[in-house]
């Protein structure tokens, strides 16, 4: 085993110190621009339901920048092997498979639930009486006063 | 025996029998740890999921929910772990250039910030609920005219559930980077090479991922 010390010393990737505070500014300016996104969007949007969803995806779309910025520098997998590039994405890929399953939900009536009613104040309790379209308010007729909880 | 605190004593890129050389024995390493990282976002992601398919069902009561968190505070926090995370690069750096101190001073200095996210978490946010009795379970109290109490407990769930996990990740982290920057410090022959270092790295990079997507998705909802 001896003989293997110090054999391949240098074989390893060191990232440059510049390289990596560079990253680290960039994930501060990208999370200000996180927070400025979520005061200012409302102002540039509007208030209706698809600039809802617009303000989401940017805001997930900077967070996404974000864990790339993150997996590739700092977890240095971009100089890292094909196999363990393979590996790193893995996860994600079912994630993305998982949602995209689950978007069945979205577009499907729930089943009606015992028990499951905003009419129950404390806990759930049985209510079979109660329709539960009845109980649940489409989101149009939900008003809730700012600041108010 | 005097412990050395400038260079690293111990003999270092050892290349243990089963590799065919410290390429390979570093990228097995990698590997594993990345292997094991795959099944830390399958754990978050059902929280993930969770949190998707019920605020897609109550996002007007989610919006108001959200209210209650300060983003000042997650925002501190967001830039805390951050931070953390820049430092435990910088580790590795000085460890792959066989550094001692500095390894030292950048794995304190991310414990350092592990502890303050904690701390900060605790004082500001879980007491108070607490307190108040916003935390599912059976002391649960709600007063709300608005929000119905059963949407309330489901958001805490979420709530809780996710960042408590979020949670013990730092605490498991800090145990862990106390238990490294001892073995750094003692020179023990453990470590012969610095990817004891970056294994821990990757780790604490993804509980800064994680923090990532939390801090959008639960303290800065749009309504």
């Amino acid at each position: 085993m001896s003989e293997h010390v110090h054999a391949h010393e240098h074989s390893h990737h060191i990232t440059p110190f510049g390289t990596l505070m560079a990253t680290f500014i960039k994930l501060a300016i990208l999370m200000a621009a996180t927070i400025a996104w979520a005061f200012f969007a409302p102002q540039i949007l509007g208030n209706t339901p698809i600039s809802s969803v617009i303000n989401n995806l940017v805001a997930l779309g900077i967070a996404c920048v974000k864990a790339w910025l993150v997996i590739q520098i700092f977890m240095g997998v971009k100089f890292q092997s094909n196999v363990v590039k393979t590996y790193a994405i893995l996860g994600f890929v079912w994630m993305t498979l998982m949602f995209t399953m689950f978007a069945d939900y979205g577009t499907r009536q729930w089943e009606p639930v015992q028990g499951w009613t905003p009419g129950d104040t404390q806990q759930a309790l049985p209510r079979a009486d109660q329709p539960y379209e009845e109980a649940i308010p489409p989101r149009s007729k939900i008003n809730i006063p700012e600041g108010k909880h | 025996m005097a412990i050395s605190l400038d260079k690293m004593n111990q003999p270092q890129d050892v290349v243990y029998e089963q590799f065919e050389d410290l390429g390979q024995q570093q990228e097995t390493y990698v590997l594993g740890m990345w292997a094991f990282l795959v099944t830390e976002v399958m754990f978050f992601g059902i929280m993930f999921l969770a949190y998707t398919i019920y605020r897609w069902k109550y996002q007007p009561y989610f919006y108001a929910l959200h209210q209650e968190l300060d983003w000042k505070i997650g925002g501190l926090n967001t830039f805390i772990l951050l931070m953390s995370s820049f430092s435990v690069a910088l580790a590795v750096h000085f460890h792959q250039r066989k550094m001692k101190m500095p390894v030292l001073l950048c794995l304190g200095f991310t414990n350092l910030c592990a502890l303050a996210f904690l701390v900060i978490k605790l004082l500001f946010e879980y007491i108070p609920k607490w307190n108040k009795g916003h935390y599912p379970g059976p002391g649960f109290s709600w007063d709300s005219t608005y929000i119905p109490a059963n949407i309330a407990q489901l958001w805490y769930s979420l709530y809780f559930g996710t960042t408590g996990l979020h949670a013990l990740h730092v605490v498991i982290g800090i145990i862990l980077f106390s238990v490294l920057m001892f073995l750094i410090a003692k020179d023990h022959p453990i470590i012969s090479d610095y990817l004891p270092t970056e294994m821990l790295g990757l780790y604490w990079h993804f509980v800064d991922l994680v923090w990532i997507f939390l801090y959008p998705l639960y303290y800065l909802m749009p309504k």
